[in-house]
């Protein structure tokens, strides 16, 4: 199952939710306000680290764009709509609202 | 500070939602009136400062780089909560202007003293 997470870290439980019942090999999509989970330096980041051993992470790069994030946690992928759409296309989808 | 002091209490990131735009575009309508306010950014309020905002692709309007351009309508009040700088892994150089960096002591100072508070 593809696992989208719109909403940021601190606003929501989405991201903690997600990663919770995520099963190992599933991706998650950062988009939106979500985005903001892939910024390094936060609280949330070893948690996001740890999640990066057992998931493909994307994030959304126009969200990024918008919000003014140019650092990624290592490892977390960049991806377009058209990456967005072929992961879509690949799984089944859980969005975390 | 005065009684009809108005404060801007802006808690949502920009972009994901109305409430930092409606925040911006309330507090140019209240300065137009000579109102003494100012502005406190905490929680997610604090990314609508964030440098380098470019929503081209998402087509909306920077809204970072508004907020500097209060001070021509008298604003010049603005407040960031450094806890919530600090759990976002985020720095005042992070920041589109400089503004003055308070603990939650004095964010609940300025909300005691103001005659209205207004969340977005």
């Amino acid at each position: 199952m593809l696992h989208t997470v719109n909403r940021s870290p601190l606003s929501s439980n989405s991201l903690y939710s997600a990663l919770r019942i995520a099963a190992p090999g599933d991706p998650l999509l950062l988009l939106e306000d979500g985005v903001y989970a892939a910024m390094p330096g936060a609280v949330w980041e070893q948690a996001v680290q740890a999640a990066l051993a057992q998931h493909p992470i994307y994030a959304l790069g126009a969200d990024l764009q918008a919000r003014g994030i140019e650092r990624l946690i290592e490892g977390i992928q960049v991806t377009g709509y058209d990456g967005f759409v072929a992961l879509v296309e690949q799984h089944g989808v859980v969005p975390w609202l | 500070m005065s009684a009809n002091k108005v404060t801007f209490l802006m808690r949502h990131a920009p972009y994901g939602s109305v409430y930092a735009a409606e925040g911006f575009r309330a507090t140019m309508g209240i300065a137009v009136f000579e109102c003494p306010l100012c502005i406190v950014f905490m929680d997610d309020g604090v990314y609508a400062l964030a440098k380098r905002q470019n929503p081209t692709a998402l087509e909306m309007k920077p809204l970072g780089e508004g907020f500097p351009t209060l001070g021509e309508v008298g604003v010049s009040e603005f407040y960031v909560h450094d806890a919530s700088l600090a759990e976002r892994g985020l720095t005042p150089d992070d920041l589109v202007m400089g503004v003055q960096v308070v603990s939650s002591a004095q964010v609940a100072d300025i909300l005691h003293t103001s005659g209205t508070v207004l969340p977005f």
